[in-house]
């Protein structure tokens, strides 16, 4: 009989004896989940309060940012959206952080992988950033040359430079971030090769005529009924 | 104050000159084919109308590698007669050395200002190296008004063909006459008289790092010598002829170069331009007489095309810079066959302005901005040329005093904006 009670509660001790173990680990969770919560929404407001006194939302209107939001249907401020992406950044870290405190296996190996993937993450958003502005920058740069120049494909031709240099950033990122990487060079290089191949061709075969009269223009002697400018601007 | 360190040669000869009463700096950059008429033209007007001043020669040279530097050191006037009466009893020293510093005109003329600062000169000229119409009389005109008149600058006044010049006549004298309020015809003429307090003065300014010290040194001197109350006259030189540029030269970058350095001006002496109404003329010396100038060749269809196609590609930029108003009479330009296209005077003192205020507010990196007002520069002279193909000089001369007013009207939206 004894042993029939000792059958019985000794799966309750021992339940009894982890729920023991857990309940501290589960509190502690709570409390880093409280604590977290709270720093992340102090910050957040700080940041949002240093990022309108340094004017964020105007640059971000210069540099191009907000547009790309509404393009992305985000209609909130730069600076709101700004800081709620890191609240929730924080909120995450904070998760993890609190979930490690329960020291359950299974939850501590994905906790580990978590925070080993952030600093691809981190890269990745570098990247992204960096090379928004960059193939914004390049891309209005060769515009306003061609443009300067005469060129009446100026817009298409700036177009296509952001386009392929957006590609380009694309793949650098999913690399990055480990996201099918085989299949990403293969694309990259199908959709980049793709791209170098028919630009060869519309130039090539296309515009032989064009050509043409480029060599033409640089290489044979002005026509006689052109006028050539004299101007002194300065 | 920072200073630059003078090579060894060039400190030798420095204590070996020991004073001097007036420094004629001439920069220079692969300028072997005009620069020997520069000094020769030089040694003539100081020994023909300074000939009791100690003077000397400058010539701070970019690492030219055509021989520039050798033209200077042999160049000389082989007879005297021809100009003089008498010999001249003292010679004139020359110093040739590679300046030190960013690569550019800038960094030319501060070596001069130090030199000048060196031998305690009274008053200083720069001329340029590539000028094949300079006289003796140039020299007598950029310094006497600093010698016997008690000015502080010399600007320069110029014929020039109505067509030339029109980055000056369309962009930087309308604009700095209507900030400043004074008439200084030719704010980056290039030549210029000074007096050694002025030349002391420009060195307190740190400004030899930026792009001060490569392309925008013509109209930050003219600006700073008039934002800080330095006295301020003109001479009148006469014809400006010089070596023919280089064509493929970017007018892009030119517009660049000068534009963006008038715009920084306006940042630096914001306080001072506000508050200044109206404008006053700038007394001129000289004997004003008319010259004959050769014809120059434009091609209006060529620019009203660039006009046209800067309108279809960077139409978004302009209306981003301009607002829905000003952009709206853009757009209406753009649609008006040739042979009726004007630039109304009163809305390029608006885009002027506007680009000015996106400057101010960087609405975009610096270069992009004013590389994107090219076609509409590049319009606004086109409609120049086909307004005054059949005026006069002075027919042409009124047409930009009515744009000068125009600016002088429109700068109260200027200040209004500028936050």
């Amino acid at each position: 009989m004894e042993n029939f009670i000792d059958l019985i509660l000794d799966p309750l001790n021992g339940l009894f004896l982890k729920f023991k173990v857990f309940v501290p680990n589960f509190l502690a969770m709570l409390v880093i989940l409280f604590i977290g919560i709270l720093i992340a929404l102090i910050i957040k407001r700080a940041l949002m309060k240093f990022l309108t006194a340094i004017s964020f939302d105007s640059w971000s209107d210069r540099m191009g940012f907000t547009k790309l939001m509404r393009k992305g249907d985000l209609w909130s401020k730069p600076t709101a959206t700004l800081g709620t992406i890191i609240f929730w950044m924080l909120i995450i870290v904070t998760l993890m952080s609190g979930l490690n405190a329960l020291q359950i296996p299974a939850i501590d190996q994905l906790v580990s992988q978590f925070f080993s993937y952030i600093p691809r993450i981190f890269s990745a958003a570098m990247i992204l950033i960096v090379g928004y502005l960059l193939s914004g920058f390049i891309s209005r740069a060769v515009l306003i040359t061609a443009a300067n120049s005469g060129f009446h494909y100026a817009k298409l031709l700036a177009k296509a430079v952001h386009t392929l240099l957006i590609v380009l950033i694309l793949a650098m990122i999913m690399e990055q971030l480990q996201i099918a990487p085989s299949i990403v060079l293969a694309a990259f290089s199908i959709i980049f090769g793709g791209i170098v191949i028919a630009l060869a061709i519309a130039f090539g075969v296309g515009g032989i005529n064009a050509a043409r009269r480029v060599i033409e223009k640089d290489v044979m002697p002005k026509r006689e009924e052109e006028t050539k400018d004299e101007i002194e601007h300065i | 104050m920072k200073t630059t360190t003078f090579r060894a040669e060039v400190q030798e000869q420095l204590e070996r000159i020991g004073q001097a009463d007036i420094i004629v700096g001439i920069p220079s950059f692969n300028n072997a084919r005009t620069i020997g008429h520069v000094v020769r033209a030089v040694q003539g007007g100081l020994a023909k109308y300074f000939p009791d001043h100690k003077a000397v020669i400058v010539n701070s040279d970019g690492g030219s590698s055509d021989g520039t530097s050798d033209v200077v050191h042999n160049s000389s006037i082989d007879d005297f007669n021809a100009i003089l009466l008498h010999h001249r009893v003292s010679p004139i020293s020359k110093i040739v050395f590679p300046y030190s510093g960013i690569p550019g005109k800038g960094s030319a003329f501060r070596t001069v200002f130090e030199i000048a600062g060196v031998l305690g000169a009274k008053a200083c000229a720069v001329v340029d190296s590539d000028l094949r119409s300079i006289t003796p009389e140039w020299i007598e005109l950029l310094v006497t008004p600093i010698l016997k008149g008690g000015y502080d600058y010399v600007s320069p006044l110029y014929h020039r063909h109505k067509f030339d010049g029109t980055i000056t006549n369309s962009i930087v004298y309308p604009l700095t006459r209507a900030l400043y309020g004074k008439r200084v015809r030719q704010p980056i003429g290039g030549d210029f008289g000074f007096s050694g307090s002025l030349a002391q003065y420009y060195l307190t300014k740190d400004v030899w790092g930026t792009d001060v010290a490569r392309f925008g040194i013509d109209i930050w001197m003219t600006t700073t010598a008039i934002a800080n109350g330095f006295k301020v006259t003109q001479s009148f030189l006469g014809a400006k002829i010089h070596d023919a540029k280089d064509p493929g030269a970017d007018l892009s970058s030119m517009l660049y170069q000068v534009v963006s350095a008038t715009f920084e001006l306006m940042e630096t002496y914001a306080e001072v331009w506000m508050p200044i109404h109206g404008t006053e003329p700038v007394p001129a010396f000289g004997f004003e007489y008319t010259v004959g100038l050769e014809p120059v060749n434009v091609n209006t269809v060529r620019m009203l095309n660039t006009f046209r196609e800067g309108l279809r590609n960077l139409g978004e930029i302009w209306f981003d810079i301009l607002g829905a108003g000003d952009f709206g009479e853009v757009e209406r330009l753009g649609a008006l066959p040739d042979s009726e296209f004007r630039f109304p005077i009163g809305l390029w003192a608006q885009v002027v302005y506007d680009f000015a205020l996106a400057f101010h507010k960087r609405k975009l990196p610096v270069e992009h901005l004013i590389k994107s007002m090219t076609p509409l520069y590049i319009g606004k002279t086109a409609s120049f040329i086909l307004e005054a193909k059949d005026m006069g000089q002075t027919e042409a001369d009124a047409e930009i005093e009515k744009l000068c007013m125009e600016f002088e009207k429109r700068k109260d939206y200027l200040v209004a904006n500028w936050k």
